[in-house]
């Protein structure tokens, strides 16, 4: 019997296989290639130096981050406003907008660069409308630009994040606000007070999973500004894809660099989430 | 009461608005010749009828449909597989499979496009074939949500009991497992598929990585016609976008059956 058990592990096998072919060895190996020298062998911390002091690369983590962290914040606030909403509505009006939030964040890619370019392209419907009117702001709207490509962002941050939060407002209850109210606090104050610290945790983990999706968000970028524009993902698949030379060492590194700072992301907002849980415990 | 909920009425137009503009300017566009005023002018279909009888879209369409079919038939295979052995024979290994199963949710498209490119390009074997390679990536960057799909179900349909159930009857585990409790969970097996299908049809970066332009899918038929001619590219765009939202309202009307049925079966117990 017990040998009979351990021919079932066979099954596990074709699992394996390709989780080993296709995830594990290469996700390490990206690893052990950012300390090795593209020429020859042996240890080297040479592609970090490039990646840390090459102009371009720094300007590529600092670029990425800020994207990230402005579509990141601007996406949470116009999801926290959207969520509460939801919570807030009934009956209809609820679900067409809980399915229009499941269908707009399936927009992504190339169709979203596509439908921005129409709308706010230098030909652009928009901008074309503006220049009509007569309205400069617009008319001079520049998408090609590090701010132009975050207003992308904070659009696909949108739905996603809606979608995050709404469930995490179930666990607002409504005798707190009632008894908040009672005691003579404003809205505000009770969303200031006693709300928004409540959601700290959801809100701290659907952050890091919008600041994470921002970060190596590639495809809208890429369609968009090609190669002008220097960001982490567009400098590491540029190592790889291209006509130049693939420099593995220099594009494990840069990966890498973009691994931890996810990492380091979703250890700030853990952190920043337990101060919460525990003032929650205490009180 | 009325008054608090005017302002969330508001707020949820307003968001409303600001997420269907981008796609209702773009459908408006591919129906009218000339939009360059504030009013557009000249209403027309020709955009769909040329595209419809373009043989490289309906070849990239096929393309695509090839891309989603094998890898999720695929990993649905190697997915029960392994969650069978796990769950009924070996449960503690059953966290490891979990997290090799989630690691893909996190590393997205382009470090492990080119991590898989920079292992295989040199390889002397079939593993260098360009087809092969974005294969395999399909099947591990799709794993995350057929994992959960099977693994919920597994759950909602209370496994142990039905296999011991089946086992008193006569059957053997396999025959158990994949008569018994596989067709049960075919809804979750449905739905996580559909998912999958949605992730590799928006897929532009693992199919530009791995297969540059030898194999192009509709996302890279949409890139290059919206380099050259933006009519065009916007009744692709169209096509594009409405087979995306039929995938997931599909998806989310299985999953709302799913739950009514759920909830229906508790009030009954």
């Amino acid at each position: 019997m017990k040998r009979r058990k351990f021919l079932y592990l066979f099954a596990l096998i074709p699992f394996l296989l390709v989780a080993f072919l296709y995830e594990l060895i290469p996700l390490s190996m990206v690893v052990v290639n950012s300390f090795r020298p593209d020429e020859g062998v042996g240890f080297t911390l040479e592609n970090y130096e490039t990646v840390f002091a090459k102009l371009l690369y720094q300007k590529a983590i600092i670029n990425s981050i800020k994207i990230s962290l402005i579509s990141s914040c601007i996406g949470i606030v116009i999801a926290f406003i959207g969520a509460r909403a939801a919570h807030q509505t009934h009956g209809k009006l609820n679900s067409i907008f809980m399915t229009i939030l499941n269908m707009v964040s399936n927009f992504a890619g190339i169709p979203l660069a596509f439908a921005f370019m129409i709308l706010l392209g230098n030909a652009g419907i928009v901008v074309q409308i503006g220049r009509a009117l007569g309205i400069d702001a617009i008319a001079n709207y520049n998408l090609y630009t590090s701010n132009g490509i975050s207003m992308i962002y904070v659009y696909f941050q949108v739905p996603l994040s809606t979608l995050l939060l709404i469930p995490a407002f179930d666990g607002v209850r409504k005798e707190w606000q009632e008894a908040s109210t009672l005691l003579g606090a404003g809205k505000s104050t009770f969303w200031r007070k006693i709300g928004v610290p409540v959601l700290m945790p959801s809100i701290m983990g659907t952050f890091s999973v919008l600041f994470a999706n921002a970060l190596a968000a590639y495809a809208t970028v890429y369609a968009i500004m090609m190669n002008n524009i220097s960001l982490l993902p567009v400098q590491i698949a540029g190592c790889f894809v291209g006509d130049v030379k693939i420099r593995q060492g220099l594009g494990g590194a840069l990966s890498v660099t973009m691994m931890l700072i996810m990492i380091i992301m979703i250890g700030l907002t853990n952190l920043v989430s337990k101060q919460f849980q525990k003032g929650g415990a205490k009180a | 009461m009325k008054k608090k909920n005017v302002g969330a009425v508001l707020a949820i137009a307003v968001i409303l608005v600001y997420l269907l503009l981008p796609l209702a300017v773009s459908i408006i566009y591919s129906l009218f010749s000339n939009w360059t005023q504030v009013i557009p002018r000249g209403f027309t279909v020709e955009n769909y009828v040329e595209l419809f009888t373009n043989p490289d879209f309906l070849a990239s369409l096929g393309r695509t449909l090839v891309l989603c079919i094998f890898p999720i038939i695929c990993t649905i295979v190697i997915v029960l597989l392994a969650l069978f052995v796990t769950t009924i024979f070996f449960p503690k290994l059953e966290k490891y499979v979990q997290v090799i199963c989630m690691i893909p949710y996190t590393i997205q498209g382009v470090i492990l496009s080119v991590s898989i490119l920079s292992v295989y390009i040199n390889n002397p074997t079939f593993l260098s074939e360009r087809l092969v390679m974005l294969f395999g990536a399909y099947c591990v960057i799709i794993l995350p949500y057929i994992y959960q799909g099977i693994r919920n179900g597994m759950r909602a349909v209370n496994m142990p009991m039905l296999l011991e159930a089946a086992e008193m009857l006569g059957a053997s585990r396999l025959y158990a497992f994949f008569r018994v409790i596989v067709p049960n969970i075919l809804s979750a097996i449905i739905v996580s598929s559909l998912l999958a299908v949605g992730i590799i049809f928006g897929d532009y970066v693992l199919v530009r990585n791995l297969a540059g332009s030898s194999f192009p899918n509709v996302q890279i038929f949409l890139y290059q016609t919206m380099k050259s001619d933006s009519m065009k590219a916007s009744a692709v765009f169209v096509v594009i976008m409405a087979m995306t939202f039929l995938i997931a309202a599909i998806v989310l009307f299985l999953k709302s059956r799913d739950g009514h049925e759920r909830s229906k079966r508790k009030v009954k117990e």
